[in-house]
């Protein structure tokens, strides 16, 4: 038993002291100059990016601290552990970290594997959130840190990271806590601005998410910026329609809506909520035309019971005939 | 099988609960969620239907787990059903983001020694 001990001492001690040596050898590839996406600066540091010193187990309220108060939300460290910290844990999960920003009346946006669309948001403007594994796959320590910067000639990133205000990693060295870490990385987004490299179902999901705690207006901000981005997605329209039906602009949301099922005419949730504006437009004979061809049968429960209930308020306001309906009903939407 | 419930019920959900209060609290009530209408493709491998998810295991998880009861309430309120079900997943073993301090310096190290040296290549797959 000893004498294995020993061998893989030795052998572990041989490993090292050829690695050492193989080092004088070997050089590799820089990181940084190969990612960079075309446009993008070579160097970046946003060092207006706030610090927080974080305490023992507690980066995750820093770095959520840092990256809401560089957009411009108010908030703490401190204010922000009972929000993210899990005490049997010694730490903050990705979920709520991914959460906890809407409280703030902001967006967080997942970003994507590629170390391209991390370099982007720092060439916007934008410090990005990572999840560093400093241990092993069946060993883990995580850290959460906030990337302010790059610079492609040295091959660095620039970090805010635990107790230290600014830290410069070689990219390799970050890229392989960062790869341990399975290559998460989220920003926080003010209503209006889409990431670079941002993906339209990740970004319209998490606008949705944003949907149900937000002000109308900051809802419309997020789903006005999708619709310019991205005119072909139905759920863009969708979400700024009940921005502005939230707001009291019934015939703007409904002309969202009718533009959603032009794009995609078998959104039933889109009918839905466009025969409800006509309803509330005081068209009842063409928000039940809507509705009509729809088999509530084929639906799943709460959308069912939605276009259900849709249906009855219709039938309480006594549809008659398209020609005895207000002028303003005919055809606009 | 104690257990298996709370994981499989952690594992797998299609996000019909994603619907929520299904409607937006406004005067005339029967305005869907966007967040209802979005199609969420990862959702669909996902085999374990629940279309009722009581919050309340999650809620006493989450006390067991060293949060006080008040601010438990608050973080759950914060949450919709697809990220409560995920929480309900991760608690246990998901990565929790800590601690700077380089406890584990050495392994790190030498794994990064091997990485720069070429000994290994963690992103040849990549």
């Amino acid at each position: 038993m000893k004498k294995r001990v020993a061998g893989l001492a030795a052998r572990f001690i041989f490993l090292l002291a050829s690695t050492v040596l193989l080092s004088a050898c070997v050089t590799r590839e820089p990181f940084i100059p190969a990612h960079l996406p075309a446009g993008a600066q070579s160097s970046v540091e946003l060092a207006a990016t706030p610090f927080f010193p974080q305490d023992k187990y507690q980066c995750g309220p820093a770095a959520l601290a840092t990256v809401l108060v560089a957009s411009n939300a108010e908030t703490t460290p401190e204010a922000l552990v009972p929000v993210v910290y899990l005490p049997a844990r010694k730490g903050s999960l990705q979920v709520e970290m991914r959460a906890a920003p809407r409280q703030f009346g902001r967006l967080s946006y997942p970003l994507s594997r590629h170390l391209e669309s991390v370099i982007e948001e720092l060439a916007a403007g934008r410090p990005v959130l990572v999840l560093h594994n400093y241990g092993l796959s069946f060993w883990p320590k995580w850290h959460y840190a906030v990337v302010i910067g790059y610079d492609a000639a040295s091959d660095k990133f620039i970090m805010r990271s635990g107790k230290k205000r600014r830290t410069e990693w070689r990219a390799r060295t970050f890229m392989v806590a960062w790869h341990n870490g399975g290559r998460w990385a989220m920003v926080v987004l003010r209503p209006g601005e889409i990431p670079v490299s941002a993906d339209p179902t990740l970004y319209l999901e998490a606008a949705a998410d944003f949907e149900r705690g937000a002000s109308p207006a900051d809802s419309r901000l997020a789903f006005d910026a999708a619709v310019q981005r991205w005119p072909g997605q139905s759920v863009a329209w969708i979400g700024r329609g009940t921005a502005e039906y939230r707001a009291g602009n019934i015939s703007d949301a409904a002309r969202d809506y009718a533009t959603a099922l032009r794009i995609d005419p078998g959104n039933v949730g889109a009918r839905n909520n466009l025969a409800q504006s006509l309803l509330d437009l005081g068209c009842p004979t063409r928000a039940l035309e809507q509705l009509r061809a729809v088999n509530t049968d084929a639906l799943a429960s709460p959308l069912k019971e939605a276009v259900l209930d849709t249906r009855k308020h219709i039938e309480l306001a006594k549809p008659s005939t398209l020609v005895g309906e207000p002028s303003r009903c005919t055809s606009q939407y | 099988m104690k257990h298996s419930p709370w994981r499989k019920f952690a594992v797998g959900i299609l996000s019909i609960a994603i619907f929520n209060t299904g409607m937006v609290g406004t005067a005339s009530a029967a305005i869907a969620d966007t967040a209802s209408l979005v199609t969420i493709d990862r959702a669909a491998d996902m085999t374990v239907v629940r279309t009722h998810l009581d919050r309340a295991d999650v809620r006493a998880k989450m006390e067991e787990m060293g949060i006080e009861a008040t601010a438990v309430d608050r973080r759950l309120a914060n949450l919709n059903d697809r990220e409560l079900h995920q929480l309900a997943a991760d608690m246990q073993n998901a990565p929790a983001g800590g601690d700077a301090v380089w406890i584990v310096g050495a392994v790190f190290i030498v794994l990064i020694i091997l990485e720069l040296t070429g000994v290994i290549d963690i992103f040849k797959k990549t």
